[in-house]
């Protein structure tokens, strides 16, 4: 079990696995997010486009890595960045899974700012990278 | 070779008017699979000082202009794919909020990868408040791979 993201040390790690990726899931994403490119749902479509099949919107997997951040930073944590770089496709029946890890923690007038990195893998492959600061008020 | 018209490099888009729905937010929370109450339940965020439910961070990726700015409506979508996203909040976006957002077209880098070239395209969005307080940037590189490279895969 790890530490609340407020007390943590750098180099203090949490992971979290996330449910596998499904084409209804894509789907939703693409009408809850507006981004109605068919990479994302038509099979057809996507292997024209070389991609062998769908694959997931790369900000579906960004949400998950933020996800993963926030859920260590809890309710009193306010993201101040989050950036993701993109490296490889997500695919429907993909298992997501986040490892963070601290990077800094640097005091601030009001209270302090604990920077992550994270890494998405599906497996052993390096689907996405992250760097986040988030923001703790003084309590 | 350079398809992506980077005469328009520079070039910001029409001011568009975001309003921020709570039905909005929730759909996108359940998309994503987060059940955060903070996304869901107006008591919570607001006894946790919040003035209506928080959008996940992410969230301003569906802040669209009606129309898609002239330096990317060209673009065929079966070469586009993520590259690199980031947001900076000022402060969190919740419910209820009306933002102005413009997107500018920051530039192109050509690159060279295994798979052949590429063009990165780098827009950044601005969104402010009714009193015209910034609340978020956000910045995103879209990879548009080469026809050539697109057509080489799909026969693979």
């Amino acid at each position: 079990m790890s530490r609340a993201l407020a007390d943590c040390a750098p180099g203090e790690r949490r992971g979290q696995d996330f449910p596998v990726i499904t084409t209804t899931q894509l789907a939703m994403y693409a009408g809850a997010s507006d981004d109605y490119n068919r990479i994302h749902y038509d099979q057809d479509y996507a292997r024209s486009a070389g991609l062998g099949g769908v694959i997931a919107h790369g900000m579906l997997t960004m949400a998950l890595m933020t996800r993963a951040l926030t859920d260590w930073a809890g309710h009193d944590g306010m993201v101040r960045k989050v950036a993701a770089r993109f490296v490889a496709p997500v695919r429907p029946g993909d298992v997501v899974r986040v490892e963070a890890v601290v990077e800094a923690r640097e005091e601030t007038g009001a209270g302090n700012n604990v920077t992550c990195t994270a890494t998405a893998k599906v497996g052993e492959r390096t689907v996405a990278t992250m760097d986040a600061t988030i923001a703790f008020a003084r309590r | 070779m350079a398809e992506i018209d980077r005469s328009l490099v520079g070039a910001v888009s029409a001011p568009f008017v975001v309003e921020v729905e709570r039905g909005a937010i929730r759909k996108f929370a359940l998309a994503i699979g987060d059940l955060n109450p903070l996304y869901r339940d107006v008591d919570f965020a607001r006894a946790r000082g919040f003035a209506d439910i928080v959008a996940p961070p992410t969230f301003p990726t569906c802040f669209r202009p009606p129309e898609e700015p002239p330096w990317f409506a060209p673009l065929d979508r079966r070469r586009v794919v993520a590259g690199q996203t980031w947001f900076e909040y000022e402060r969190p976006v919740v419910a209820g909020m009306r933002l102005t957002c413009a997107i500018r077209f920051v530039g192109v880098d050509d690159k060279t990868g295994s798979k052949g070239t590429m063009e990165l395209l780098h827009q950044q969005t601005e969104g402010r408040d009714e009193a015209g307080q910034l609340v978020f940037t956000a910045g995103r590189t879209t990879v548009y791979r080469s026809a050539e490279q697109v057509a080489k895969a799909s026969l693979a």
